[in-house]
């Protein structure tokens, strides 16, 4: 019963270790097949013991873990036909690269010309032909990383599941991996998994972000839809770039209501998703930090615009092709507008400036 | 910050002239007082040793003290042929096999024990405080009950039945502990890693797991032979009718005065020094092949 | 669904590893304890013939032997002594390798030149003073050449002072394999940190360096006071008989086939040992210590 479907689906999954407290707690998700997914979230909210239950070094207290079609639940690792590459890799030092990917195949009773034959094969796949006889040892980080990869790989998994595979490198060499992560999953046209505490590299990667908080999913979908259109608060300050306000409601106009403020005009916020407010809710709402425009007091506002916030300058951080502006606008929460380069310094502030924070109406988010 | 600071002046006394300056690449004080220290450690654990060498290779007229009274072997030859120094080459025959023995034993049951210990259990403090004790009771009072328990069953002490076990309560504790350091530095993801790829437990043991582990079973090996080797306590009342090296060392000491006691310190020594050598040569090799220095 | 690691499972699986140890531990370490605490219940018919029974006789006249606190005093005197002399040697030898010595290849080597002697023969590294310390030995010959003496010093053989150097000799290296191992985990910045605080060298040793190590000092101190109160053997060669310890009076009871009182005195000092060991213990958590 050769099943190559790698479409996963997750089912009231809980798991706890404890007995009284769920590290995992109800988590329902479908992954489609061929699907590049990220789990994100911070450590400890659960996304690698998904992972590891996924793969069959853990099982589920409650729920159901389907692979093509197939509850895999109880089932050994290798009958998951799941592959996983582990965190800061987990090569066996003793084994040369060949013989850490020919691996599998050796416990799988493989001769040994055949499964020399088949890794050689791999190895050319992933680039490491002249490195075929070295320790893991005697590789780099980059390097090893391959081996990870093509140890996994050469079993031909329906699914890969890659626990932080590049936290263990430094910057540059990880903006390079992803890469080539993205460039071997369409590559084998098989489903990855990937857990990440790092919001760029699931947003760069994944088909499917799923943002999770204490073993519960806040939010899943694609990158663009997290990252642009987060449910809540929790979303929006976790994937970063936006600025999260909250007030009551004063009223409601149409389409749109105003949130009371410090500011005399209010906060007008479009209705969007939320049509049920009514007054004196409090809500959150959220806007991109690189929707924020700044305006020196007293000019006026740039068009679009009905909603201006007085603000202190309390930092300003330089990074590179926009400006990072720190501000006193809410109390409570920070509030930062990115400045493209240019129009900053057509007009630089100094700290303690006092300008007027604003943005188009139609670009703050009501948050759930 | 300033202004916490400028709070609290009296609080914070200028540093001593005790502290500590900046080392300027030379050596403190403190290292050349303790680096004598040390080489006199050093001479005291190994110069009375030598002194015994030096002394066992003099001529027939040899005594048990400097000066060196000429130089030959013949207190070698004298040990293995003469009656009156007892069965050495029996005994030296008998201690190198039970070396073997409990070596083995000690490697596969520790490495066993080994495996046990990594996960918590129900009763595993129990048989570590078990097997702490079998380490700190005083040998002669377990060799003796061992002694009484063997008569009492009617069995007959011999050196490969009660001061075989005798011996392995003295060697498995130390096994134990140098595998629980040796565990400590398994990360167990290997283990899981293999699993993944598909291994059977037996085959994630015999090919990460014991591969990774040689150079610490090794040390664990090291351990077994020469505390059996040199084991004493236990095995005197444990031995039966025939002496282990050691038990026939303590009875040269009794009643042999003259150089072969000092020459057959000096066979047993080289014997350790070819085990020791052999044990520390096997792991640095092993972890030469490892490569673990080099970077590609 | 059960969770993974089910308890029943994984305590069989636990067991199933360390049965063969606990099948070596059962005959020949609880069986012989209790055996000889059997004995020391039983009546002897003073030729080696043991009568079951049961009967305090035993201890009773242990207890009451002026003998039995002489034995112990001269045992704890040997320990104290051994105790504080490896300490002290234990611990600036593992201060300096971890410390002092900067090429960490170089410090590896000296500490196993340290330990080599431990893994050859005690017997022989012990008998090995004789020629020196003898009433002819090497000390001697030169203390008398220089004109120090004008009478060989009788002292350094066949003396408590031999029976001290003699466990001293063998026993430091249990001190500082443990001392060295905790050493070796102190991060080398936080010296640096109360050096940069104005710390003295005395400071650093004592509220930085001695605490860290406290785990190694306990470990190697359990070591060094269990095998000095079990031992008869240097007590007996290296005193030339004119010392005994708890246990060199064992032997010669059980030489002469005195068992239930050879194994009155047993039980009483392995209960002594035991209340040194659990005391310890209470400081350390051992299992820990060596897997960290």
């Amino acid at each position: 019963m050769k099943n190559d479907r790698g479409d996963i689906e997750l089912a009231g999954v809980c798991k706890s270790f404890d007995g009284v407290t769920n590290v995992v707690d109800g988590v329902n998700l479908k992954i489609a097949d061929g699907a590049y997914c990220c789990f994100i979230g911070p450590s400890g909210c659960g996304k690698t013991t998904i992972l590891r239950m996924i793969a069959g070094h853990e099982d589920p207290t409650a729920g159901e873990i389907v692979i093509g079609g197939q509850n895999v639940v109880g089932l050994a690792p290798a009958q998951r036909r799941t592959a996983m590459m582990f965190q800061s890799y987990a090569l066996f030092p003793h084994l040369t690269v060949r013989e850490n990917i020919a691996f599998a195949l050796r416990v799988r009773g493989m001769s040994k010309a055949d499964r020399l034959r088949a890794a050689d094969a791999m190895i050319e796949k992933v680039r490491l032909t002249q490195f075929a006889d070295r320790l893991p040892a005697q590789l780099s980080g980059g390097q090893q990383q391959r081996v990870a990869l093509a140890r996994a790989a050469i079993t031909e998994p329906r699914v890969l599941l890659l626990d932080e595979p590049l936290s263990a490198l430094d910057e540059q060499l990880r903006v390079q991996m992803r890469q080539e992560l993205r460039r071997m999953q369409q590559e084998l046209g098989i489903t990855f998994i990937h857990v990440t505490h790092t919001q760029l590299e699931a947003i760069a990667l994944a088909d499917l972000v799923v943002v999770m908080e204490q073993g519960r999913i806040k939010q899943a979908g694609p990158a663009r839809d997290v990252y642009a259109h987060p449910h809540d608060r929790y979303v929006a300050e976790f994937m970063g770039g936006q600025n999260v306000l909250s007030g009551r409601v004063e009223k409601v106009n149409g389409a749109s209501f105003t949130l009371a403020q410090a500011a005399p005009s209010g906060i007008e916020v479009p209705l969007q998703a939320r049509p049920t407010v009514s007054v004196g809710d409090k809500v959150d709402i959220a806007v991109r930090r690189d929707d924020v425009a700044l305006v020196r007091p007293g000019k006026d506002l740039p068009p679009g615009c009905t909603t201006s916030l007085p603000s202190r300058v309390l930092a300003i951080e330089y990074q590179g092709y926009f400006v990072k502006v720190m501000l006193d606008t809410v109390p409570d929460d920070q509030f930062v507008a990115y400045v493209p380069e240019k129009t900053f310094f057509a007009d630089p502030f100094t700290v303690g400036d006092v300008v007027m924070a604003t943005w188009a109406t139609g670009s703050a988010l009501p948050l759930a | 910050m300033s202004a916490v600071l400028a709070d609290m002046p009296e609080t914070i006394a200028p540093a001593t002239s005790k502290a500590i300056a900046p080392s300027k690449g030379g050596r403190p004080w403190t290292f050349y007082v303790l680096a004598t220290l040390f080489a006199a450690y050093v001479l005291a654990l190994y110069g009375p040793m030598f002194c015994i060498y030096i002394l066992s290779f003099q001529d027939i007229r040899g005594g048990l003290v400097f000066p060196m009274k000429g130089q030959s072997m013949h207190w070698f030859v004298d040990l293995f042929t003469q009656v009156r120094t007892g069965d050495v080459k029996g005994s030296f025959d008998r201690s190198i096999k039970l070396a073997v023995i409990v070596t083995v034993i000690t490697v596969v049951v520790s490495f066993l024990a080994g495996l046990g210990f990594r996960r918590r259990f129900c009763g595993d403090t129990f048989v570590f405080y078990m097997t702490i004790g079998s380490l700190v009771a005083p040998g002669l009072v377990l060799g003796l009950g061992t002694g009484l328990l063997f008569q009492a069953l009617g069995l007959n002490a011999s050196w490969y039945t009660s001061a075989l076990g005798a011996q392995l309560s003295w060697t498995l504790p130390f096994g134990v502990l140098v595998m629980f350091a040796v565990m400590s530095r398994f990360n167990h993801v290997w283990e899981e890693a293999a699993y993944d790829l598909g291994a059977s437990r037996w085959q994630s043991i015999r090919l990460v797991m014991i591969p990774v582990l040689a150079p610490g079973l090794v040390a664990v090996a090291l351990f077994g032979f020469t505390l059996s080797y040199d084991e004493f306590a236990r095995s005197l009342q444990t031995a039966g009718s025939l002496n282990t090296l050691p038990l026939e060392i303590w009875s040269m000491t009794l009643n042999v005065t003259s150089p072969s006691l000092y020459a057959l310190g000096t066979v047993t020594t080289i014997v350790s020094f070819i085990v020791i050598g052999a044990s520390l040569g096997t792991i640095v090799l092993i972890q030469k092949k490892r490569g673990s220095r080099t970077k590609g | 669904m059960q969770p993974s690691s089910t308890p029943s499972r994984s305590n069989l699986a636990g067991w199933l590893y360390i049965s063969p140890l606990v099948l070596v531990l059962v005959p020949f370490f609880v069986a012989p304890i209790l055996v000889v605490l059997a004995a020391s219940f039983f009546a002897t018919d003073g030729f080696g013939g043991l009568t079951p029974g049961f009967t305090l006789a035993s201890y009773v006249e242990v207890l009451h032997s002026a003998l039995t606190l002489k034995l112990y005093l001269a045992t704890i005197k040997f320990t104290v002594l051994t105790w504080i002399f490896t300490l002290i040697i234990g611990f600036f030898v593992a201060y300096f390798l971890v410390f002092h010595v900067r090429n960490q290849l170089l410090a590896i080597g000296l500490f196993l030149l340290c330990t080599v002697p431990f893994w050859t023969s005690n017997i022989i590294r012990m008998i090995s003073w004789i020629p020196l310390l003898g009433k002819e030995g090497l000390i001697n010959q030169v203390l008398l050449s220089t004109g120090v003496i004008r009478q060989p010093l009788e002292v350094l053989l066949f003396s408590d002072l031999a029976v001290v150097i003699a466990y001293v000799h063998q026993l430091t290296i249990f001190m500082i394999v443990p001392i060295f191992n905790s050493m070796a985990r102190i991060d080398k910045k936080l010296i640096e940190a109360a050096i940069d605080a104005g710390a003295s060298r005395f400071d650093i040793m004592r509220l930085i360096v001695v605490p860290m190590s406290k785990s190694g000092i306990a470990l190697g101190t359990i070591f060094v006071v269990s095998i000095v109160m079990g031992d008869f053997f240097v007590v007996k060669v290296m005193s030339g008989g004119g010392s005994a310890s708890v246990v060199s009076a064992f032997y010669e009871d059980v030489g002469v086939l005195q068992y239930p009182t050879a194994a009155a005195s047993a039980v009483l000092l392995t209960l002594v040992l035991v209340a040194i060991v659990s005391l310890i213990l209470r400081t350390v958590d051992i299992r820990q210590e060596i897997t960290r």
